[in-house]
């Protein structure tokens, strides 16, 4: 019988089987964080459990870590405190840690692929809803919360229900693809299917559009899908994923023959029946700027801020829900997009923060001066990231034009370090959610491409990024 | 179990609104449950009661995988959340912690039920009376090894 790429990976990591009930799953890489992580090591010390596969499992601080001065102590003594537990877990364990001052330190979805820690084929969980990001590898990978992860870390497997599958087609050549990114193709997305148009699903990308994008392109679009309400989404591997991770640091010795298998087997098959479908023309979309407080609340850069009643196509808790997004981010319909005035500009995250998205942004960049109404950060998703950076010269290129050039981390995109809106501060960011207070209580979001941040830090609102020279 | 209603008529209540990011740094429970649903409604750690219910729209806890959020919500005293549906990262974490019951509702239910309404949820009848209104809605069932989760008192307690 012919299967799709993800329920080949799923019967390939069944360690249990039940008829009309979830299935036992064999994990293969567990990252964890200090965030989600605390009270799963409280209950394997209170329940004498050990961590069964250390050797499998890895762990960074990310989510709480400021962004400033690392030689300095950290002045809240809550996230210091969370710091010390993960140390200390991790010490008292024996797991791999990449700590505050370590070279590898950075988002755990940034530093998993490139050290090599993500594999196609391989099944992936971590304690944060953005492990959908490991998709774009072929990767079977998905957020779990506490009890989860003090379950994999107790005996390296996870019940599930098994999903469904959801192909999400993108096809269509893009006239700028500098311009309307992959950053804009998901929200497209998003914005047609909706928040939970994904639920219960696991979503496979595919089309020539997804084929043409390269891999930290694909992790946008992989990162972004439990914003459609996925259980995951990931995109066949191919040369490009397997040239990407060639020689990183974690991969395992035998690296040729893994290719050659997974060359062999992770893909869909022809003809395979995925249960719902969805196309989207890449060739037909424009830059992207959400407007309201989901990412499906989101238009075209040229576009107008919608009416309600226009927007919910006659559903009252839509138009309901858009009345009060809109009061939320204190924007009035019909107002053009590119009138939207900023005041925060924030490059990073883990849909947003890798070298390609720094590369991309700092040619707009390159010599000229952001708005002198904005403040504008950069927060390199990794360390790694942060040194090829600097190598390439990025870091004066941001700076000389008024950026702040930070140490990397979460940062910004969920405000649990000093690095936040105040109330009432509206920020273009790359970041993955707008919901209310997200990125500091009354602060209002709006989700944008690097390319897109970069243009609106320059001008101090939205531009048409089409419109800009950026070969 | 029996208790009363908060009603927020909403869809795609988020994690984050249900406990701010601010706020995960915090372990203990208790002090947890003193940010619950801060996003949205400052005043509902003085009103919310031991053995409340929230009712809500579609998608409920969509967004980060913080189990923080069902753990807020249970620490204030909340048994169950009566929604339309739920984020399915929320609705594991609620289960696996045996952290408070996700039940799932129709509109019906969802129009009807009232803030302060009293209800009483059977989940062995699949059922749920308002006191208050004196009608009977259907709850959907949970699927099996769910309910047996929740028997058990969580993933932990829990033997295949």
């Amino acid at each position: 019988m012919s299967q799709t790429l993800f329920e080949k990976i799923w019967s390939s990591h069944i360690v249990l089987e039940q008829d009309n009930g979830p299935s036992l799953l064999y994990v293969d890489r567990h990252l964890i964080h200090e965030v989600t992580s605390p009270q799963a090591f409280d209950g394997l010390r209170m329940n004498k459990r050990m961590v069964r596969r250390t050797d499998l499992t890895f762990a960074t601080m990310d989510h709480n870590v400021p962004t400033t001065d690392r030689s300095l102590p950290i002045v809240d003594q809550i996230s210091s405190k969370q710091i010390q537990v993960l140390e200390k877990n991790c010490k008292d364990f024996g797991i791999e840690l990449f700590d505050i001052h370590s070279p590898n330190q950075g988002i755990v979805h940034v530093i998993g692929p490139e050290l090599g820690m993500t594999l196609p084929g391989a099944t992936i969980v971590c304690g944060d809803s953005h492990t959908s990001t490991h998709g774009a590898f072929g990767a079977l990978a998905f957020g779990i919360g506490t009890s989860d992860v003090e379950h994999v870390l107790a005996t390296q497997c996870i019940w599930m229900e098994k999903p469904t599958t959801f192909e999400i087609k993108v096809e269509g050549k893009r006239k700028n693809p500098h311009a309307v990114t992959a950053k804009d193709i998901i929200l497209s997305i998003i914005r047609q299917i909706g928040t939970a148009g994904g639920t219960g699903t696991v979503i496979e990308y595919r089309g020539e559009t997804i084929s043409d994008l390269t891999m930290e392109q694909r992790m946008t679009i992989c990162n972004m899908s439990i914003e459609a309400g996925a259980r995951a989404g990931l995109i066949a591997p191919d040369e490009k994923t397997f040239e990407f991770l060639r020689g990183k640091k974690y991969v395992p010795k035998n690296y040729d023959e893994l290719v050659s298998y997974w060359r062999e087997n992770l893909k869909s098959d022809i003809g395979v029946h995925f249960d719902k479908s969805f196309t989207l023309h890449a060739d037909k979309i424009s830059p992207q700027v959400s407007w309201g407080t989901n990412p499906a609340m989101t238009t075209d850069v040229t576009g107008t801020v919608p009416f309600p009643e226009e927007y919910s196509k006659g559903n009252p808790d839509e138009e309901k829900a858009a009345h009060k997004a809109l009061q939320y981010m204190n924007l009035k319909p019909g107002m053009q997009i590119t009138d939207i005035s900023l005041d925060r500009i924030f490059i990073g995250s883990c849909t947003n923060s890798r070298l390609e998205d720094l590369i991309e942004a700092s040619k707009i960049i390159k010599g000229k001066k952001i708005s002198s109404k904005v403040h504008a950060m950069v927060v390199p998703g990794s360390q790694l990231v942060k040194k090829q950076a600097e190598q390439l010269g990025l870091d004066k290129i941001f700076k000389d034009a008024g950026f702040e050039w930070r140490e990397s981390g979460c940062s910004m995109c969920l405000g649990m370090n000093p690095d936040i809106l105040a109330s009432g501060e509206r920020c273009a960011s790359t970041s993955n959610r707008n919901f209310e207070g997200r990125q500091g209580a009354g602060g209002r979001t709006h989700l944008v491409s690097p390319i897109m941040a970069a243009a609106a830090a320059l001008a101090g609102h939205f531009v048409d990024v089409r419109e800009l020279d950026l070969n | 179990m029996k208790g009363s209603v908060i009603k927020y008529e909403k869809d795609n209540i988020d994690t984050d609104v249900i406990l701010p990011g601010p706020y995960l740094k915090i372990h203990d429970y208790k002090e947890l449950a003193k940010h619950a649903m801060e996003g949205l409604d400052k005043d509902f750690h003085s009103k919310v009661k031991e053995g409340d219910f929230i009712l809500a729209g579609r998608n409920f806890g969509c967004g980060s995988s913080r189990e923080h959020a069902p753990i807020a919500l249970s620490y204030s005293g909340i048994k169950a959340v009566l929604a339309l549906s739920f984020a399915r990262i929320f609705y594991r974490n609620a289960v696996d912690g045996a952290f408070l019951l996700p039940i799932e509702i129709d509109e019906n239910a969802y129009k009807d039920i009232s803030q302060g309404n009293t209800l009483e949820i059977d989940t062995t009848k699949n059922e749920i009376k308002n006191l208050t209104k004196n009608r009977t809605y259907p709850m959907k069932p949970f699927p099996e090894l769910i309910g047996k989760i929740v028997a058990a008192g969580g993933l932990f307690n829990y033997k295949p």
